[in-house]
């Protein structure tokens, strides 16, 4: 094993190594999740020698240059108050999500008017429209960190694969009885994991096009599912009020997680894999231990239905978003309530973490988003402009742009 | 202003977010109904929802998209989707066609010059094979107007007596004063339990 040369990852913070292997070049990453601008780097060094043989004295003095290097971007003050904002009139129809490509150079938005279309997130240009589904766009990805190709599930029953330069569709995966409402693909780029309201979840080749497996054992609609940081397990949430996991290489459910009262939201695995967070119209969220599948805590506190929940990507805070307009933010560590947000008129239906875990955005049927800190709970800014409500909103990579998606069939650049 | 009490309906809630929107499409246990609302632009299809939900109707404007409402009714749980119906948006109806229970079809009575239009839209809605026996009711709205058409004359027009493949009811209505809308959803209620037997 000889290290070639190290990488930089900021969001989650992390270094990457290349290094080659049997004539292979290979790559492995030092998540440094709990890094803070208070660490003391020169320690840290010594950890990371400790742990990792291919860190020896010689690199030493590089590696804490990089540790310092993620120490300095996280003590950077966040000087964007996303002030501006663009409207663009994207559709005919209600918009039902968006999503950024990794640079977030570019996004994408699905619509109840069957298109995607493909966004220059600098000028507010449309790039492409991806046509061919017969029915509503619903649920649409890039392949990040890539950012090639684009998958959309559609109510028409069937997901299609689509190249992100030209627009030319590479597949239309065939097989769900029913419509398409969640997809993901994997982190490798190499599968695509569709959910449908036919309560099963599929895993398709994104090369070949064909099915590799069904994913049956839900006894009612998969509405959500999300693949772990390495891609070797995928999670799913039900409206049958269960939440399962699945081994990735053979389809075989690993567990089946009960304890929810009512229909799942959505589900999520922490950065390290070990977490898994679920919300539910039971008006809790759970957080369980993804090896034993046993929940570890039920987090309380919202008088009416949870419709959204979420890490931030380092993996430390949970944040959740309610029916009761409110949405609080929860510590992983310690399972207590750091903050509630209150403010919203209206139910909180999408909630996410800035890059940085330093910011809550939540988008709201009361036509506005809203900015809040993290650690006070105080409402930064009000995203004011929209009318009708807010379906989806979502921040870039850097954390200095959002894309926020209407019923009002627009979507808006703030930045 | 005229106030009309629904004893059967009551506001149950106002469906917000995705999220709720995929619980109504999800496969309906037996007492919740899907009602579709079509019928051209400017018919007078929100007004009529929100008369449904007792709601305030006196700021409505052309739908560019969708509404969704639960009314509870004489048991029933109805799921009432109420689609724009400017010509643009017509294409796009086809998007809500499936697992239809109820077609509710609104005509606006005053406005003779598109009868025509009108017609033709009904009729190749209840070509459509997604919709095939669905039961429909047409409400011969605005009849609060003067030059309202009367419900037996929109009838005669549209030729509803050759319909044979499905349960039809023709009421006419004043989605403003609420007057007819009861009646209406009476025979819609009506119609389900007779198709559910």
């Amino acid at each position: 094993m000889r290290l070639k040369r190290f990488l930089i990852r900021y969001y989650p913070p992390g270094i990457i190594l290349e290094y080659e292997k049997g004539g292979h070049l290979r790559t492995k990453s030092i998540d440094l999740l709990d890094l803070t601008p208070e660490t003391n780097p020169d320690e840290l060094v010594v950890d990371i020698m400790h742990s990792e043989p291919l860190i020896t004295e010689a690199r030493a003095e590089q590696v804490k240059q990089l540790i310092l290097r993620l120490q300095q971007k996280q003590g950077q003050e966040v000087h964007h108050r996303f002030c501006f904002c663009k409207e663009l009139k994207a559709h005919i129809l209600p918009l039902t999500n968006v999503a950024f490509d990794k640079s977030g150079s570019r996004f994408i938005t699905g619509s109840y008017d069957r298109t995607c279309r493909i966004w220059d997130t600098a000028s507010g240009t449309e790039l492409r429209v991806l046509e061919g589904h017969k029915n509503v766009v619903y649920a649409i990805a890039f392949n990040n960190p890539y950012g090639d190709k684009i998958a959309t599930g559609s109510f028409d029953k069937t997901c299609k694969l689509w190249c992100a330069d030209t627009g030319r569709c590479f597949h239309t995966f065939r097989g769900h009885m029913a419509e398409i409402v969640c997809l993901a693909f994997n982190p490798q780029s190499t599968l695509v994991a569709t959910g449908s309201m036919d309560s099963t979840a599929k895993l398709w080749d994104v090369e070949s096009g064909r099915e590799v497996v069904t994913l049956s054992g839900h006894t009612a609609e998969v509405l959500s599912l999300c693949f772990n940081t390495v891609g070797d397990q995928l999670v799913t949430g039900s409206f049958d009020h269960t939440v399962a996991i699945w081994d990735v290489a053979t389809g075989r459910l690993v567990h089946t997680l009960i304890g929810h009262m009512g229909e799942i939201c959505n589900v999520q695995f922490n950065w390290d894999s070990s977490l898994i967070l679920t919300g539910s119209i039971d008006k809790s969220g759970k957080l369980w231990d993804a090896a034993s599948g046993k929940c570890v805590v039920t987090l309380v506190g919202h008088k009416e239905d949870v419709l959204d929940v979420c890490f931030d990507l380092s993996g430390q805070l949970i944040a959740t978003a309610s029916a009761d307009g409110t949405a609080k933010v929860f510590s992983v560590a310690t399972h207590q309530c750091l903050v509630t947000l209150v403010g919203h008129d209206g139910e909180i239906s999408k909630i996410c973490f800035s890059p940085q875990g330093t910011r809550v955005l939540t988008a709201s049927s009361d036509k506005t988003a809203r900015l809040w800190d993290a650690k006070s709970g105080a409402c930064l800014r009000v995203l004011e402009g929209h009318t009708d409500e807010i379906f989806s909103c979502v921040f870039n990579y850097e954390g200095d742009t959002i894309i926020t998606g209407s019923k009002d069939n627009t979507c808006r650049i703030w930045y | 202003m005229i106030f009309f009490n629904y004893f059967f309906f009551y506001y149950y809630f106002f469906l917000q977010g995705l999220l709720s929107i995929l619980r109504k499409l999800k496969s309906t246990p037996d007492q919740e109904v899907r009602i579709l609302l079509l019928g051209l632009d400017n018919g007078g299809k929100t007004t009529l929802l929100k008369q449904l939900a007792s709601e305030d109707i006196s700021h409505i404007t052309p739908t560019q998209g969708f509404n969704i409402k639960s009314v509870q009714s004489q048991g029933f749980k109805l799921n009432v989707w109420d689609i724009g119906g400017q010509r643009k948006i017509r294409p796009y109806w086809r998007n809500y066609f499936e697992n239809t229970d109820v077609l509710i079809y609104v005509i606006d009575s005053a406005d003779r010059k598109r009868f025509e239009e009108t017609g033709q839209e009904l009729a190749e809605l209840l070509d459509e094979e997604k919709l095939s026996g669905v039961p429909v009711l047409i409400f011969a709205n605005k009849q609060d107007l003067l030059t309202a058409a009367p419900a037996s004359e929109i009838a005669e027009g549209l030729n509803l007596h050759t319909i044979r493949d499905r349960m039809w009811q023709i009421q006419s209505c004043s989605a403003l004063t609420g007057e007819g809308i009861q009646e209406g959803m009476n025979w819609v209620c009506k119609s389900v339990n007779a198709k559910k037997k």
